[in-house]
C-alpha cells in the first residue's frame, strides 16, 4: 500500500490506540467462528410441575419439555413461518384434506432408537386422542367433534386424513412427538398421566431435542446437557447444538433474577419497563446488550360480564338484570373505552416502554394484524357525553350517575392481586371511571379465585385480565367463538347471543377452512374490526419486550415472538468472552 | 399548722415514674403527634388521598424556594414541574420557572368533611393549581405522599386501637371466667385458646382473610381486618388473665364478696379483673404494634386496604421493587413511620412495665 507517510503513521498510532484501549473490538472480530462448549445460565421463577409434554399445562413445564421434545414442524422465530423440522417435507392433496409427511431418517431418541412413523401415530392416536389423558392439544385437533385419522405409510412416512380443511394445520404439527417404545407400556396400563412426573430420574426422560435434562434440584436448579447425537447440522456441517450446558436457576421472584443478571450470574433476563432505567445505563460497563424487539403478545384488557344465564342452583341471575342492561349496551362499553388513559398507563406502569393496543391481534403478530380498527382516544368529555345520551344522569348530585330506572352506576372490578402492573392499571382506570360518574369498587383477588369466577361462578361485573396472544388467529378460537370456554364475557353459549358474535363465529369457522392466505386475512381483518367496534373486551396497552443479554453469544437473533434463544441450537459462545 | 402531705395514690406514683422516663415521654409525644395528624388529616394535608396528577408520577419532593432568582429573601413559593424521560427511560423533572406559585395558608381547595361531619374546603396550607406542593414527593400515579400518609395513618393507627379494645375485652372476660370457675369450663376455654395459639399468626391471618367474601367494599374490609386481628390476639391474654384469676379467686376479699352474695359476674368485673389491670395495660401497649404490623402485612400483599384508600401498608407495597426504591427512595416513608410507631409503642410499654409492676421494680432496684 502506498499511503502518504503521515497518514500511514497516523493509522498505526490509531491502531495501537484501539488495541490498548478497546480490546473488545478485536475480541469481537476474532470470535466469529462458531465452536462447541460453554454454558448458558438463565433464571426462572417457578419449578416445573412435571416433565410430561402432553399433559403439560403451565409454562414452567413447557419451558423444560421444549428443550427435549420436537414436532414435525416448527415456527421460525424470526419469520414466524412454519418450517420443516422432524419432517423434512410434506405434500397436501388438492382438496386440502390429506397431508403426507416424510420424516427425517437421521433422528435418534436419546437412548439411540430411531424416530419412526410409529412414534408419530402413537403420539396422536394413543396420547392426544386418548380420552383418558387430559391435554390441551386435543381441543386444537378436534373440529366439530371430529378427529384426524393418522396412519403409517412406511417407517418414515405418515399420512393425516382430516375431516375437513384446516388452514393452520402445519402450525398444529409443531406438536411434540413422544417415543412409543418408552411410553407404550405406561399407556396400556393406564398410567401415562403419572408418567414422567418431577420425581422421574432425568435420564429416563427420552426425547429427540437438542438438550436433555441431567439434573433437577427442586427449588434450586435445572441442568441440561447437549445431545451429542442431535440430528441437526449447521450450514457449515458442524454438529449442533454448540452450547454444552444450560443451567436454569430457580429464583423466588423477578427482582432476584434482575439482581443476579446485574451481578453476572445469569446470562440473560427479560426486562419489565420499570427495570429499564436501572439496567440500561450499565450496558457498557456490564458488557451486555439490551434488545428491544417491539410490542409483546400478552394483552391486558377490561371486560364486562354479559352473561344472561342463571345460576342453576340458586336460580339467581349471574348479573343483576339492570347491570346486564348496562354491560350489554355497546355505548356503555365505548364510554369506558374513551376513559382509558393509555398514554399515562404506558408512562406509569411501563415506564414509557409500551404500545397502546386497539386491535385484538398484537402488532408483532405480522401478517394477520389489522391496524385499521376503531380507535378510542382518551377523552373523558366524550365518555360523559355518550353516557348522558344513553340516559345516565346524576339526579341526586352525589357524583354517581343513575340509569333510567334510578339504579346508581356502581359495579365491582376484579383483578388478580399478585400482578402489580395490572393492579396499578386498574387503579388508573378506576380513577377515570369515577371521574365520569361510575362508582367502581376495586377488588384485587387471588388469581385462582379470579379464574374460578371467570370459568365457573360467573358472578362478576368487570374484570381486568390478560391473555397470551399468538400469530395464528385460529388458536384464539376458545376466546372468540361464542361456545368457547374462554369467551369470558358470556362463555359456553348454546347459540350466539348477538349478531356480531354470530358473525365472529362464522368468521372463525370459515377462516379455519380457507386455504388462500389473502382471503383468510380478509376474514380475520373483519373480525378485528368487529371486536374494536363492539368492545367485548376493551384493550389497554401492550408492554414492549425488552431483553438484556450478556455479549457472549454468536448467532443471536432476538424477536418478540421467539424471544432470545429461539434458535438455541445455532447459538454459540464467543471464544474470547471474559 | 403543719401541712399534712396527702399520700400519693399508686396510680400517681406510677405516673411520676413514667414522667421521669424521658425516652418514654418523647415516644408518647410522638404518638400524640401522629394521632393528631391522623384525626385532622383532611385539614393538615394539602390534597385528598385520591387526588392524582399523572404528570407528577414519582415526582421528587417539591423544592420550596425562599430566595428568588436574584437571591432576595421572599415569601416561600414553588414552581410547577415538567416530566420528561431521558435516554435511559428515567424520569427527569425540570422546574418550570415561568410561573411562581406562592405558598398559601388556610387556602380553599378540595372539599371534605372536617372530622367526617362538618363540610369544609379549607386546608391548612397548599399552593394554587396547577402548581403542586408534594412535601414528601409523589407516588407512582402522582399522588401526594404526604397527604396519603396522613390519611393512611387513620387506618394504620386506628386498627391497633380498635383491635386491641376488642381482643382485650374478649381476653379479659374469657380469661376471667375460665380462672374464676375453673374445672370443665376452664378446660374447654383453655383448649380453645391453645388451638388458636397453635397456628402461626400470619398464616391464620391469611386463612381468615381468604374466608372474607370478595365483594366486600373497603369499609367492610377494614372492619373485617380488625375483627380477624382481634380474633387472633385474644387467646394469649386470656391464658395469662386466667392464671392470675386462679390465684385471685381464693383471696379473702373475693371470699368476702361471695359471702355477701354478689353475683359471679359482678365479682369477676369488680373484684378480680381490676387487679389484673396493671398487667393488662402493659400487655395492651406491647400488643398494639402487632396489629399495626398485621394490617401492614396484609395490605402489603394486596389483601388488606386496597387502592384508592391509603394505609401505610398498601403504600409501602410500591416499594417492593428495587427499581422504585432506587429511583424514588421517598416511597419508603410509610415504612419508616411504621417503624417509628411500633418502636414508640414498645418503648412506652416497657416504661409502663417499669413503673406499674411493683415486682419488676423491686427486682431492678
Amino acid at each position: 500500500m502506498n499511503l502518504p507517510r503521515e497518514i500511514h503513521s497516523f493509522l498505526r498510532i490509531f491502531l495501537v490506540f484501539v488495541f490498548l484501549l478497546v480490546p473488545s473490538v478485536f475480541v469481537l472480530a476474532e470470535g466469529v467462528s462458531p465452536h462447541h462448549g460453554g454454558q448458558l445460565v438463565l433464571a426462572t421463577t417457578s419449578d416445573p410441575k412435571s416433565f410430561n409434554a402432553i399433559t403439560a399445562k403451565e409454562t414452567s413445564t413447557t419451558l423444560v419439555t421444549s428443550y427435549m421434545f420436537e414436532g414435525l414442524t416448527r415456527v421460525n422465530g424470526v419469520t414466524m413461518q412454519v418450517e420443516p423440522h422432524l419432517a423434512e417435507s410434506w405434500e397436501v392433496s388438492e382438496d386440502g384434506l390429506t397431508w403426507t409427511f416424510h420424516l427425517r431418517d437421521d433422528v435418534q431418541w436419546f437412548d439411540g432408537q430411531p424416530l419412526t412413523a410409529d412414534d408419530v401415530v402413537f403420539t396422536f392416536q394413543d396420547l392426544i386422542f386418548n380420552d383418558q389423558i387430559p391435554n390441551s392439544a386435543r381441543d386444537i385437533f378436534t373440529i366439530d367433534g371430529k378427529i384426524f385419522n393418522v396412519g403409517k405409510v412406511d417407517d418414515h412416512t405418515v399420512k393425516f386424513i382430516l375431516p375437513f380443511k384446516f388452514a393452520p394445520f402445519l402450525w398444529g404439527m409443531t406438536q411434540e412427538i413422544l417415543p412409543r417404545h418408552v411410553l407404550k407400556a405406561a399407556v396400556e396400563k393406564g398410567e401415562f398421566n403419572f408418567t414422567w412426573g418431577i420425581d422421574t430420574p432425568p435420564g429416563k426422560i427420552i426425547g429427540t431435542g437438542p438438550y436433555r435434562l441431567v439434573r433437577y434440584n427442586p427449588g434450586e436448579r435445572l441442568v441440561f446437557e447437549r445431545n451429542p447425537h442431535y440430528w441437526k447440522k449447521s450450514s457449515e456441517g458442524d454438529q449442533l447444538p454448540y452450547i454444552e450446558k444450560i443451567v436454569y436457576l430457580i429464583i423466588q421472584n423477578v427482582d432476584v433474577g434482575l439482581l443476579k443478571f446485574l451481578d453476572g450470574e445469569v446470562d440473560s433476563v427479560s426486562l419489565r419497563g420499570i427495570d429499564y432505567p436501572l439496567v440500561k445505563p450499565r450496558e457498557q460497563e456490564g458488557n451486555f446488550t439490551i434488545y428491544e424487539t417491539g410490542p409483546d403478545f400478552g394483552t391486558n384488557f377490561i371486560t364486562f360480564n354479559q352473561n344472561s344465564g342463571k345460576n342453576p342452583k340458586t336460580e339467581e341471575s349471574f348479573v343483576s338484570p339492570y347491570k346486564l342492561a348496562w354491560f350489554t349496551n355497546v355505548h356503555f362499553r365505548q364510554a369506558v373505552a374513551y376513559a382509558i388513559d393509555k398514554k399515562k398507563i404506558i408512562e406509569i406502569v411501563m415506564n414509557g416502554l409500551g404500545t397502546p393496543q386497539s386491535s385484538s391481534m398484537s402488532p408483532s403478530s405480522g401478517f394477520f394484524y389489522n391496524p385499521d380498527v376503531h380507535d378510542y382516544e382518551y377523552d373523558l368529555d366524550k365518555a360523559r357525553e355518550i353516557l348522558k345520551r344513553e340516559g345516565f344522569v346524576d339526579h341526586n348530585q352525589d357524583g354517581i350517575l343513575e340509569d333510567l330506572e334510578g339504579h346508581p352506576l356502581e359495579f365491582n372490578l376484579y383483578t388478580n392481586s399478585g400482578a402489580t402492573d395490572r393492579v396499578q392499571m386498574a387503579g388508573i382506570i378506576r380513577h377515570d371511571l369515577q371521574a365520569i360518574g361510575m362508582k367502581v369498587n376495586f377488588l384485587p383477588i387471588e388469581f385462582n379465585n379470579l379464574v374460578k369466577k371467570l370459568t365457573a361462578d360467573f358472578d362478576w361485573d368487570a374484570i381486568i385480565i390478560g391473555l397470551t396472544g399468538g400469530v395464528e388467529p385460529h388458536f384464539g378460537k376458545n376466546v372468540w367463538s361464542s361456545d368457547g370456554g374462554l369467551h369470558m364475557w358470556f362463555p359456553n353459549q348454546a347459540a350466539p347471543a348477538t349478531e356480531w358474535e354470530k358473525r365472529i363465529d362464522e368468521i372463525f369457522s370459515q377462516g379455519v377452512q380457507e386455504l388462500d392466505p389473502v382471503r383468510r386475512k380478509g376474514l380475520y381483518d373483519e373480525f378485528q374490526v368487529i371486536v374494536s367496534e363492539q368492545l367485548p373486551v376493551i384493550y389497554t396497552v401492550l408492554g414492549n419486550t425488552v431483553y438484556a443479554v450478556r455479549n457472549k453469544f454468536g448467532n443471536l437473533h432476538p424477536t418478540s415472538y421467539g424471544g432470545i434463544f429461539h434458535n438455541l441450537e445455532e447459538i454459540y459462545i464467543k471464544e474470547n468472552y471474559k | 399548722m403543719t401541712k399534712v402531705e396527702k399520700p400519693l395514690s399508686q396510680f400517681q406514683i406510677a405516673l411520676q415514674g413514667f414522667r421521669r422516663n424521658r425516652m418514654a415521654m418523647a415516644c408518647f409525644w410522638i404518638l400524640v403527634f401522629f394521632y393528631l395528624g391522623a384525626i385532622f388529616a383532611d385539614f393538615l394535608s394539602p390534597y385528598s388521598f385520591e387526588m392524582e396528577d399523572r404528570d407528577y408520577s414519582y415526582c421528587p419532593p417539591t423544592k420550596i424556594h425562599i430566595f428568588d432568582e436574584h437571591g432576595k429573601f421572599v415569601w416561600p413559593y414553588v414552581f410547577a414541574m415538567n416530566l420528561t424521560f431521558d435516554d435511559f427511560h428515567r424520569r427527569v423533572y425540570h422546574e418550570d420557572s415561568e410561573k411562581k406559585y406562592p405558598l398559601k395558608f388556610l387556602m380553599k381547595a378540595e372539599k371534605y368533611r372536617f372530622l367526617g361531619v362538618i363540610p369544609s374546603q379549607h386546608h391548612l396550607w397548599g399552593v394554587d393549581s396547577p402548581g403542586r406542593i408534594y412535601l414528601l414527593g409523589g407516588d407512582s400515579r402522582g399522588r401526594d405522599l404526604f397527604s396519603r400518609i396522613l390519611h393512611g395513618a387513620r387506618i394504620s393507627l386506628s386498627i391497633g386501637l380498635i383491635g386491641v379494645i376488642i381482643s382485650f375485652s374478649l381476653g379479659l372476660i374469657i380469661g376471667g371466667i375460665a380462672g374464676f370457675y375453673g374445672g370443665k369450663i376452664d378446660e374447654i376455654l383453655m383448649r380453645v385458646c391453645e388451638m388458636i395459639m397453635m397456628v402461626p399468626g400470619f398464616y391464620l391471618l391469611l386463612a381468615l382473610r381468604a374466608a372474607v367474601p370478595d365483594n366486600f367494599n373497603s369499609v367492610q374490609v377494614y372492619f373485617s381486618i380488625i375483627l380477624i386481628l382481634s380474633f387472633i390476639g385474644w387467646a394469649g391474654l386470656a391464658r395469662i388473665i386466667r392464671g392470675m384469676c386462679l390465684s385471685l379467686r381464693t383471696r379473702d376479699y373475693v371470699l368476702a364478696a361471695k359471702a355477701m352474695g354478689l353475683s359471679d359476674f359482678q365479682i369477676i368485673i369488680k373484684h378480680i379483673l381490676p387487679h389484673t389491670l396493671s398487667y393488662s395495660i402493659i400487655a395492651i401497649m406491647l400488643s398494639i404494634p402487632g396489629y399495626i404490623l398485621g394490617e401492614s402485612g396484609l395490605s402489603l400483599l394486596g389483601l388488606g386496604i386496597v387502592d384508592p384508600y391509603a394505609s401505610w401498608g398498601n403504600m409501602l407495597s410500591e416499594a417492593m421493587s428495587i427499581v422504585h426504591i432506587r429511583f424514588a427512595p421517598w416511597i419508603l416513608w410509610p415504612g419508616f413511620l411504621i417503624l417509628v410507631t411500633v418502636m414508640c409503642f414498645n418503648i412506652i410499654g416497657d416504661a409502663l412495665r417499669d413503673c406499674l409492676d411493683p415486682k419488676w421494680k423491686g427486682a431492678k432496684e
